[in-house]
């Protein structure tokens, strides 16, 4: 199977082969691998070079002591990624970054906010944060309101880019 | 003896405790700021002392009293010295009239009204604070008139949740100031010294990630005006037991007084390894009524020493906090390197509490060798399962401006745009690569490091969004 590999601003072509042969841009790399923790945790020596991987979250490799973002497509996503095309909703969803007390609301259905103006209040971790409008927008519906406690990822509000 | 909420019923200072009692709820204002259930469990331990650490309610002038009423020795200032300099704006008052300078400011305000006119007559930008408590909860900066309503609302719901009291004053805001912080250590049998400063400026919503000692901008006449100055604020106070005065320094050497904190500093390690005092232990004596062990002159620093705040947060999303399981896990250690923190593999971090998750300190025998000594130590590091403050320190460390001595307050405003990222060399970039192509052909393992506990909200949400 052939893979793409975003790794910050890095892209990298591999092959992992039925016989277990990795390849980088079609040539053979020859890499010790021990997993220390399964599935957490790898050692891989490759010319002399020693490198420590730990996954830190399912996007995220501390490598080396770095902590790099990672995505990984396989040739079949690949494919369907592009026969599925480019198209972009102008509806953006608001969603709670993290779990917490939503402290207030500041719109309501229908407004029309500037970029960067505060919608709604999140109390977590002992601090208040506001969530703003990242363009200029239209506040379609309003999904949570005031004094709920929120998942991460819950929908707060939708809203739609308006001139 | 420990206290712990539910939540923590598991965590390692109850494990390692001799006697541990609950004390409620999750929720702060159920359990660690719970002044009646804490002393009430505090007498039916028999202990003799309490410290209140340096969080929830170590600057509470009314715990500091229900527990001296309640015949038990608080290890801190007492009610009395904490209201005085509790109140920010009588703190203010305290340090003018003992001669040391503070900003232009107003008096606690009634409204958004009284606000705009105090902010029309000192002059924008300003700062909104909490006059209740310091530590930074609850502070804006302001620009200009347009942004005030929104900070008030801001800083007095932050202010109330924080400090039971949603009352603010304003100050002028100095721009590209340094924050440089003053140890204390007081006697109750009135002698007063003071342990050198503390270069604080590396903050992000006005609470600190880095700390180190000496402040590379700070120079011998400098620091003697500092250390006068917060010691003129303790003895006017009838200050006890240890205690910060916290300034702004601007280029030219000039200072103004910002707070007294009231309690032991989150970052109280760096002076400990200049100083080879054990401020801890110093407190107890002290509260035990014993004089301190040594005079102004026989205090010696040695070397320079610098902590990393680890904390729970994404560097690239804003420092958004974020909970949840931590999975591998690997300490730095070595001569020179202290590890304080709690974590194990498995230890949940909750959403209910403050991200800090470690405090990485480092001793050298100079400002260089600390700092090589911490990018080595940082290397070491691995945290999983939750976002991490790592990658900023691991950029600030290499950043020349830093490596230089040269930053103030508004270093990660503007000098950390959330987008540095550090380039693996080809040979690092084909074993991580590996590890992700092998991770995603074996999806039940990729799962492993999160399956078994609770997801970082973040990076769910992040990963969602990059699948959408």
């Amino acid at each position: 199977m052939r893979y793409e590999v975003a790794l910050g601003d890095r892209l990298l072509q591999v092959e992992l082969d039925g016989s277990g042969r990795f390849l980088v841009d079609d040539r053979v790399v020859a890499l010790d691998v021990v997993e220390i923790d399964r599935g957490r945790h790898w050692s891989v020596t490759l010319d002399g070079g020693s490198h420590e991987i730990v996954a830190l979250a399912p996007d995220r490799l501390l490598v080396d002591g770095i902590a790099i973002p990672v995505t990984v497509t396989d040739e079949r996503a690949l494919a369907a990624g592009r026969s599925g095309g480019g198209v972009r909703s102008q509806r953006r969803e608001l969603r709670a970054p993290m779990p917490g007390l939503l402290k207030a609301v500041h719109v309501r259905e229908g407004d029309i906010v500037d970029a960067g103006a505060a919608l709604a209040t999140l109390e977590a971790m002992k601090m208040e944060n506001e969530l703003r409008a990242p363009l200029r927008s239209r506040v379609v519906s309003v999904a949570a309101s005031a004094g709920a406690k929120v998942e991460g990822g819950a929908l707060l509000m939708i809203l739609s880019e308006t001139e | 003896m420990a206290v712990y909420s539910d939540i923590d019923r598991g965590a390692l200072h109850v494990r390692l405790a001799d006697e541990a009692y609950p004390i409620g709820a999750a929720t702060p204002a159920e359990s660690y700021l719970n002044i009646e259930r804490l002393v009430a469990v505090a007498t039916r331990s028999g202990c003799g002392a309490v410290h209140p650490g340096y969080g929830f309610l170590a600057e509470n002038a009314d715990f500091a009293e229900a527990v001296a009423s309640a015949g038990l020795v608080f290890v801190g200032p007492p009610a009395a010295v904490q209201r005085a300099l509790g109140e920010k704006t009588a703190a203010r008052r305290l340090a003018r009239e003992a001669g040391v300078p503070v900003a232009e400011g107003s008096e606690p305000l009634a409204g958004v009204k009284a606000a705009r006119s105090a902010a029309e007559r000192i002059g924008y930008p300003i700062v909104l604070k909490p006059a209740g408590g310091g530590g930074g909860k609850g502070m804006r900066i302001v620009r200009s008139d347009a942004e005030l309503a929104d900070a008030w609302r801001g800083a007095t719901g932050e202010a109330e949740s924080a400090f039971g009291t949603s009352a603010l004053f304003l100050e002028r805001y100095l721009d590209r100031a340094r924050h440089i912080e003053v140890q204390l250590l007081a006697d109750r049998q009135g002698a007063v010294v003071w342990l050198g400063e503390r270069d604080c400026s590396i903050q992000r919503r006005h609470q600190k990630l880095v700390e180190e000692t000496p402040g590379p901008s700070v120079d011998e006449a400098l620091r003697a005006r500092l250390g006068a100055a917060a010691v003129a604020i303790a003895r006017a106070a009838r200050y006890e037991n240890a205690g910060t005065a916290e300034f702004l320094v601007d280029r030219s050497g000039a200072f103004v007084f910002l707070e007294m904190n009231t309690r032991l500093q989150v970052e109280h390690p760096i002076t400990e390894a200049v100083t080879g005092v054990d401020l801890v232990a110093l407190q107890l004596r002290i509260a035990a009524g014993a004089p301190l062990p040594f005079a102004q002159g026989e205090i010696e620093r040695s070397g320079a020493a610098i902590e990393l705040r680890v904390t729970a947060e994404d560097p690239f999303a804003g420092f958004l906090p974020a909970g949840g399981r931590i999975g591998t896990l690997r300490m730095p250690s070595g001569p020179g390197v202290r590890v304080d923190h709690a974590l194990e593999s498995g230890t949940l971090v909750p959403t209910e509490y403050d991200p800090l998750l470690a405090k990485l300190v480092v001793w050298g025998g100079d400002r260089p060798a600390a700092l090589a000594r911490a990018r080595r130590a940082l290397r070491e590091l691995a945290i999983a399962g939750v976002p991490t403050s790592l990658p900023f320190h691991r950029h600030l460390l290499d950043d020349p401006g830093f490596v230089a001595g040269d930053y103030d307050t508004g270093y990660v405003a503007e000098r950390w745009t959330g987008r540095e990222m550090a380039r693996l060399d080809d040979g690092a970039a084909v074993a991580a690569a590996y590890v992700a192509a092998a991770l995603l052909r074996e999806p039940r393992v990729a799962r492993g490091p999160v399956t078994n506990g609770v997801a970082s909200a973040w990076a769910r949400a992040a990963h969602e969004e990059a699948l959408r």
